[in-house]
């Protein structure tokens, strides 16, 4: 049930056609689960919290360094040397003490991911590695909610948004690949409209509403200002996700 | 066979800045041996010692995923390839 408040505060996105009060308290009720405080992890969890995302979880064991500034605009100069989730639930606990923000300082591993991840209802891969974005598409797909894949570098973006047994995974993107972590070269714009692609699906998957961006991969090339869309088929070899016997959909 | 190829722009210092180029090839591999014999900084990048495309890069045939990654797929006049790098940066 939302409060008088609450009708208030989103009344302007309750107005959009097929949103409506249910759509918002869906909102309300979701738990989502976001890898990553940085570039992606600062604009995703910032249009969540403004949409007003009951719960949002946020796992991520860096601290704020000066030179993540350029991007990751969770974190200020006052922050800097601090764990970056307690920079993040500051700073939205204050822009919207309606929601509920649960941090995790710990490294996502194997052993302990599905812990992490709990009950979530869904997983955003806000994260700066290929090995930790896999372990995350692996936890999706056991689990079987949705994956919400995005990347950067420079001025590019990528994003993907993944439904277990529906459409095309990490896996089936990327076969496995890897490619070394290394610093990357990146403005803060870049993640800025990426983070919002994200967070735009997880709007529209929880309300239900529009076409997911599901097996293709939006490619934007902020240069020469062009999306570009790929598509992208499920591997039936896929070793994430072409054996669903033992997953549980939530859907 | 005439197809363009267009190329991320991370290597477009390699190129002169064109991120959009024309080869004349029948398969994807000899699109790619085009691509670097018209751009040879490139080869390094892109292709191993036996001139198939390195694990770090995609490639997209008409908008498609190409996976298997079959070097031998023929082309024809007017395809298009995209190849990209494996970003993974947040």
């Amino acid at each position: 049930m939302l409060t008088a408040k609450e009708l208030e505060r989103y009344d302007r996105q309750i107005m959009i056609y097929g949103f409506g009060k249910e759509g918002q308290e869906k909102l309300k009720k979701a738990r989502v689960f976001i890898a990553g405080a940085g570039g992606l992890g600062s604009p995703v969890t910032i249009y969540l919290a403004a949409a007003g995302i009951g719960t949002i979880r946020i796992a991520d064991h860096d601290r704020v360094e000066l030179s993540n500034l350029n991007r990751q605009v969770l974190h200020w100069e006052e922050n800097l040397g601090g764990r970056k989730v307690d920079s993040a639930a500051a700073k939205l606990g204050k822009f919207n003490t309606g929601i509920k923000v649960e941090t995790i300082a710990d490294t996502i591993t194997e052993a302990n991911i599905s812990q992490l991840v709990a009950d979530s209802d869904l997983i955003v891969d806000a994260m700066d590695n290929l090995p930790t974005r896999y372990l995350l598409n692996r936890a999706a797909i056991k689990k079987g909610i949705p994956f919400f894949h995005g990347a950067v570098y420079g001025f590019e973006g990528r994003a993907m948004t993944v439904i277990p047994g529906k459409s095309a995974c990490l896996n089936c993107l990327y076969h496995g690949a890897t490619v070394p972590k290394e610093k990357f070269p990146v403005i803060g714009v870049t993640p800025a409209v990426i983070g919002c692609i994200q967070a735009t699906e997880v709007i529209k998957y929880l309300v239900g509403l529009g076409e997911l961006l599901t097996n293709r991969l939006l490619n934007y090339d902020a240069l020469r200002m062009k999306f570009t869309e790929f598509k992208i088929n499920r591997d039936p070899n896929c070793e994430h996700c072409s054996n669903t016997s033992n997953r549980v959909s939530k859907q | 066979m005439s197809v363009e190829i267009e190329i991320s722009p991370i290597f477009s210092r390699y190129t002169n800045n064109i991120l959009n180029m024309k080869v004349e090839s029948k398969t994807i591999r000899e699109c790619l041996n085009d691509l670097v014999r018209q751009f040879p900084n490139l080869k390094k990048l892109l292709l191993d010692k036996d001139s198939n495309l390195m694990h770090a890069y995609d490639i997209y045939l008409n908008g498609e995923n190409l996976y298997p990654r079959d070097m031998t797929k023929p082309v024809k006049d007017g395809d298009k390839l995209n190849v990209i790098f494996i970003i993974h940066g947040g």
